[in-house]
């Protein structure tokens, strides 16, 4: 048995401001950011409000070591987290992590395939990080409801490290940018045209639901990054469970967040 | 300062310090050891519930953030069974002991077959057990649990089930109400002690959907929101019992602890503050120690059931 090897770090808010509806960029100075792996997640307290106690667990785009800062884009849904876009450049508080188990790298050579739906696109992001380094070529499928709500600048980055001959599809629900449709269905298009060898996926678990559907049907591994809603992040509490394939349940912050698509029953 | 004696017995749990932490909010203590050292540290940990044999919990959601400093789960004892849990922790846990800090095992069953099924595994497999928790107050499961211990005849039932088949210190964790009349009678039955209050039972509804915000319709609340309640309940059961109280509800700082001691708990276990600030042990200990330092006592036995009305 591993012991735990989370703990408590302080972070300091280097920048944090609004990107795309609803959609921010938190650029965090922690020490994390030297052990953070691409995939895992961590768990911010944002200060100043005892009526909420639970800490706000978020996944990252990209750590850098050397700088010690951590880059996020969060989705502003509820309370806590706009509490945490109220976090003005010098405030500081603590966080929880590095949390779970991150992407692996692909089992078999060749091109993979990334697809992020909404607010699922920073881990695939990572996930990209991870490919590039391995100098492993990718595509990339990114949805959202709507135009506004893509993070372009950041998915055109990506692009720039997917290596020869790379496909870059976009898909709202609107049509207000790229192709309108799920992101399912530009992964059907491309599934026709081009081979596989690994598929990376988070989004909504209706979305990831279908993305592992035609990776099976395709023979393509797939690994997904599950959201639950999370008490500790780290193992202690069995909140976030996650109702496997096999029967039973994986905790999330601690079996997870990136599981192998067919582990899961979706 | 001179400093304050801080051990106290748990109906024969010899723990360094009064703190303990709430079954189901700490993992099995190793999942803290990145935070502090957990055997160095605590008085005595209580470990998540398991059953004779392993249950998958409920599904999910198993929990909702409220408003007010208060969560609410539904867990429902999600658990491997007693032989894998002594498998998967037995050693870490005999590390615990041997470092200082009790472990008091958490027995859940569905029926009085099973908690005396559990009871009979621990005593075969778990040499590391300084006690034993018998969990008749879970509200997330739909058998058992907060049935087995919903009025004075039940429980008694149960604890009469159970007190033969061990010598080890035996603790009831009690469901949030009655805890006079239900406290006697499990004392009249061979309790060594009682830990109280287990979650207070509430709804969540989103009202977009009508649907509960949690995979059941009710679930335990917990948090600093209810500790009020909580110390009140120690207080009436205190007044009830002689054998020692562990009081558990929304402790998150030493004062919090201090007044459960006040109210007449020995004991004081810390729960859903650790899911929120896994570091908080450590300083509540500290808190603990300042206070009963202020209080000028050399003991802080001197200071359980304090409370002056």
């Amino acid at each position: 048995m591993d012991l735990g090897n989370v703990t408590q770090y302080g972070f300091e808010v280097v920048s944090n401001e609004c990107v795309a509806q609803d959609v921010w960029r938190l650029i965090v100075r922690s020490d994390v950011a030297q052990t953070i792996e691409p995939g895992q997640f961590m768990n911010l307290r944002v200060p100043g409000d005892g009526a909420h106690i639970l800490r706000i667990p978020l996944s990252f785009k990209r750590a850098d070591a050397d700088d010690g800062t951590v880059e996020l884009l969060y989705a502003v849904v509820g309370e806590g987290t706009r509490r945490l876009s109220a976090m003005r450049p010098g405030d500081s508080s603590t966080l929880v992590g590095p949390s779970g188990n991150g992407w692996r790298a692909p089992a078999h050579a060749g091109r993979a395939l990334l697809v992020a739906g909404g607010i699922g696109l920073p881990p695939v992001l990572a996930a990209a990080d991870l490919l590039s380094a391995l100098d492993v070529d990718f595509d990339l499928i990114v949805g959202a409801r709507s135009a506004a709500m893509l993070v372009m600048p950041d998915v055109e980055a990506c692009m720039a490290s997917a290596g020869d001959d790379a496909r870059l599809v976009v898909c709202t629900d609107d049509g207000s940018a790229g192709v309108r449709g799920f992101v399912t269905q530009g992964m059907e298009e491309l599934l026709g045209e081009r081979s596989y060898a690994q598929v990376y996926t988070c989004g909504p678990s209706v979305m990831m639901a279908g993305v592992a559907r035609l990776a099976r049907k395709a023979g393509i591994a797939c690994q997904v990054s599950m959201e639950r809603m999370m008490g500790c992040g780290f193992g202690a509490c069995a909140c976030c469970n996650v109702a496997l394939s096999e029967g039973g349940y994986a905790l999330c912050c601690q079996d997870g967040p990136v599981f192998d698509a067919e582990e899961v029953a979706w | 300062m001179v400093s304050v004696s801080m051990a106290v017995d748990l109906g024969g749990i010899k723990m360094r310090n009064p703190l303990n932490t709430a079954s189901g909010t700490y993992g099995n203590g190793w999942q803290f050891e990145g935070f502090y050292d957990v055997g160095a540290t605590l008085g005595a940990i209580t470990c998540k519930g398991v059953a004779a044999e392993p249950w998958d919990g409920n599904p999910a959601p198993r929990l909702a953030e409220l408003r007010g400093s208060a969560i609410m789960n539904s867990v429902g004892l999600q658990n491997p069974g007693i032989p894998a849990f002594v498998d998967l922790y037995g050693s870490y846990l005999q590390g615990l002991r041997d470092r200082g800090c009790q472990v008091i095992c958490q027995v859940a069953g569905h029926s009085i077959d099973e908690y005396v099924r559990a009871i009979e595994l621990y005593e075969e497999l778990a040499p590391f057990a300084s006690g034993f928790e018998i969990n008749i107050s879970c509200p997330n499961i739909a058998a058992g649990g907060a049935a087995m211990g919903a009025t004075p005849a039940a429980a008694a039932e149960v604890m009469a089930a159970v007190r033969p088949r061990t010598s080890r210190p035996l603790v009831v964790k009690m469901a949030p109400h009655d805890v006079a009349e239900i406290g006697r009678a499990l004392e009249s039955e061979g309790a060594d002690a009682l830990s109280l209050i287990n979650t207070i039972p509430g709804m969540a509804i989103d009202v977009r959907t009508r649907k509960s915000r949690l995979s059941r319709p009710t679930a335990g609340v917990s948090g600093p929101a209810i500790h009020a309640i909580a110390v009140r309940m120690v207080w009436e059961c205190a007044k009830a019992v002689k054998i020692p109280l562990c009081g558990i509800g929304g402790v998150a700082s030493g004062e919090d602890a201090a007044e459960m001691i006040l109210a007449g708990a020995t004991a004081v276990s810390v729960g859903t503050a650790n899911m929120c600030e896994p570091t908080c042990v450590p300083r509540i200990l500290a808190e603990l120690e300042q206070w009963a330092q202020e209080q000028g006592v050399n003991d802080i036995n001197e200071l359980i059931g304090a409370f002056e009305c």
